[in-house]
């Protein structure tokens, strides 16, 4: 069950070719929780999660200075060795400096005949929610001019609703994990995670249900292991919850945008849909970027609710600001919480790992001593 | 009960041999040898100076970078518990352990049972660890043991980049070629160590009772330069650079005792 999950993640721009050519419809590739992917999915197109690798970005470092967000530069390398071939176009949200550059290079350099930039408020505020709403309706009418057929309110309707489905069942699947971890390790829960930023919905629903099925009768017997709650800027692959259940850890639950983050919160089904959008896409993705840190840390300790925790890991990407920014206060927020906090600024790059995995075990072996 | 801790760390082998909760022998070697003979060689070499053998040992724990090259040991254990619980086993007062080793640099923060509750260490810059000592004694062409002495007797500084062992290096360089008094020099480098320790410091809180273990503990102007700049006394692990084996050793101990196996007779 889990394999089809992890398969699709793995094979996922194999899976994408293969939709294309079954379906022959267009698939774009997104950045980011920030884009409203309920407009693409209406339109009959795949929204696909632009995803790093940890290898040398030989051909990024070509055209990008070297202090630059390593997830953003790894993305930026694949498409330049052509492993995204099959995309029809791009969309990029107004999010961290980098990603709204972006915007620029991959409508210049990558030769996509598609790119749209969507712009997001920089705070939360009614406002910003029509503000907000009437750009997701540009977005719509680009996609509309893209495609050559407009999107009926009846298909936005219903992608809504597919894209809740899917919300409310990987919170299901979150609120299990929470209170039977055995049952599910953090690593596949992350892989359930992002394979449903590659896949269609209505097929990851269906997969997902019956992941939910099995996991309400499983009886795996309880496992003893350290419980973590990690909270990170991008994880976008499952190296580093992999490593952590290696060490004797195990990931139960996380604030993340590619984690709990893409997934909190439902889009208003009886709401004009642009507006209901745009009020789920601002207010509900707890961003640091546009979310001020009282309401952040809140979010954050909300998602530990029901789990038993022991310690927790804040992983941020180098040069990732608006999470660095949020680094001192969210550390006081655990401690607080009576949680020990170990901290790693990511690399995404594969020699990271020996000196993570040091750190990591000095952690659990830490808190076992505490737990004794 | 005989027991074993071995430290393998990115410098030096050390070990410690514990009998009955007292510690039998000591040995320290440096080398760049392959783990598992180093582990051995420095675990016979210590016996050597006692009447039990190699197999007289009931239980072996490794710690250090290359903890899992040791074939004979019972288990592993991280440097951070190992340092702690070392460091608290000769000093029961501590509640801050700092741990200077070749590549890297830690600070534990202990509980009243010597539990560690924090602990922080230095990211990937090199600047605050022996070997970026070393490279400067090659620089200045000053052994490494005597670095700390004739820094302590220089009446002046001259001020050294703690940000980059790399940037660092290339600064001596320019102030050897000025012509600046290496002594000014060595106490422009220890300054520019003791500002990446007191980071960390910070990181974990600042608190008396501080235990300095590890091969720089053995240099005089580290130490002198951190009690001045944290205000307070520090104290030195007799031999710092055995503290993690110790700490290995004591694991050891527990080990057994928690399995209740009995003790090895003596010979």
């Amino acid at each position: 069950m889990l394999e089809e999950f992890e398969n699709y993640r793995v094979a996922h721009h194999q899976e994408a070719k293969d939709w294309k050519s079954k379906t022959g419809g267009k698939v774009l590739g997104t950045l980011c929780c920030n884009v409203p992917e309920e407009i693409i999915h209406a339109a009959g197109m795949l929204p696909v999660r632009l995803l790093g690798e940890h290898e040398p970005t030989t051909e990024a470092d070509l055209h990008l200075p070297t202090n630059l967000c390593p997830y953003c530069k790894s993305w930026f390398d694949q498409v330049l060795k052509g492993k995204y071939d099959y995309l029809d176009g791009m969309v990029i949200p107004n999010v961290c400096n980098i990603i709204k550059a972006s915007y620029g290079f991959s409508k210049y350099l990558f030769k996509l005949s598609y790119v749209h930039f969507v712009d997001i408020p920089q705070s939360i505020s009614p406002e910003g929610v029509e503000f907000f709403a009437k750009n997701i309706m540009d977005f719509k009418k680009s996609i509309e001019d893209f495609s050559g057929k407009p999107i009926s309110d009846k298909a936005l309707r219903h992608s809504i609703d597919v894209y809740n489905e899917n919300r409310t069942l990987l919170d299901k699947m979150y609120t299990l994990r929470k209170k039977y971890p055995s049952v599910l390790s953090g690593s596949e829960a992350q892989s359930v995670v992002i394979s449903s930023m590659l896949m269609p919905k209505e097929e990851h629903n269906r997969l997902l249900s019956r992941l939910i099925k099995d996991m309400e009768k499983s009886d795996k017997a309880l496992e003893k292991r350290v419980s973590l709650f990690v909270s990170a800027s991008i994880l976008d692959d499952t190296d580093f919850f992999k490593l952590i259940e290696e060490c004797g850890g195990n990931v139960v639950t996380d604030d993340m945008p590619m984690g709990s983050r893409y997934f909190y919160g439902l889009v208003d089904s009886k709401d004009e849909p642009l507006h209901a959008l745009a009020e789920r896409y601002l207010t509900k993705i707890a961003c640091p970027r546009k979310m001020l840190p009282a309401d952040r840390l809140a979010f954050s300790v909300s998602r530990m609710e029901g789990a038993n925790i022991n310690g927790t890991i804040i992983h941020s990407m180098r040069a990732c600001d608006p999470h660095l920014y949020e680094y001192p206060l969210l550390r006081q927020e655990m401690e607080k919480q009576g949680l020990p906090v170990l901290f790693f600024r990511g690399e995404e790059t594969a020699t990271e790992r020996e000196q993570q995995k040091s750190d990591i075990e000095a952690f659990i072996e830490m808190l076992q001593d505490q737990m004794e | 009960m005989l027991v074993c801790g071995i430290d393998v760390g990115s410098r030096n082998v050390s070990t410690t041999i514990l009998l009955d909760g007292a510690i039998l022998s000591n040995c320290v070697i440096t080398s760049s040898e392959e783990g598992a003979t180093i582990a051995r060689k420095v675990v016979i070499e210590a016996l050597a100076k006692t009447e039990f053998k190699f197999t007289d040992i009931e239980c072996t724990v490794a710690t250090g970078c290359g903890r899992n090259s040791v074939p004979f040991a019972n288990r592993q254990s991280t440097e951070v518990v190992c340092q702690a619980k070392g460091a608290f086993h000769l000093f029961p007062d501590a509640r801050i352990v700092i741990n200077l080793g070749a590549e890297s640099s830690r600070v534990m923060r202990l509980n009243s049972e010597g539990k560690v509750v924090a602990f922080t260490k230095n990211d990937k810059c090199a600047a605050g660890s022996g070997l970026f000592l070393e490279t400067m004694s090659q620089l200045l062409a000053i052994p490494l043991e005597s670095m700390g002495e004739l820094s302590l007797k220089a009446d002046g500084c001259e001020e050294v980049s703690s940000i980059c062992a790399v940037f660092a290096e290339s600064e001596v360089i320019s102030h050897i070629h000025k012509g600046v008094p290496k002594q000014y020099i060595l106490v422009g480098i220890h300054k520019a160590v003791t500002t990446k320790i007191m980071e960390l410091l910070g990181l974990v809180g600042v608190n008396k009772d501080i235990i300095l273990t590890g091969g720089v503990a053995k240099n005089q102007a580290i130490v002198h330069e951190l009690e001045q700049k944290i205000g307070a006394n520090v104290f030195v692990a007799p031999e710092p650079q055995i503290v993690g084996a110790l700490g290995a050793a004591l694991i050891a101990q527990e080990t057994i005792q928690d399995r209740g196996m009995p003790s090895v007779k003596r010979l």
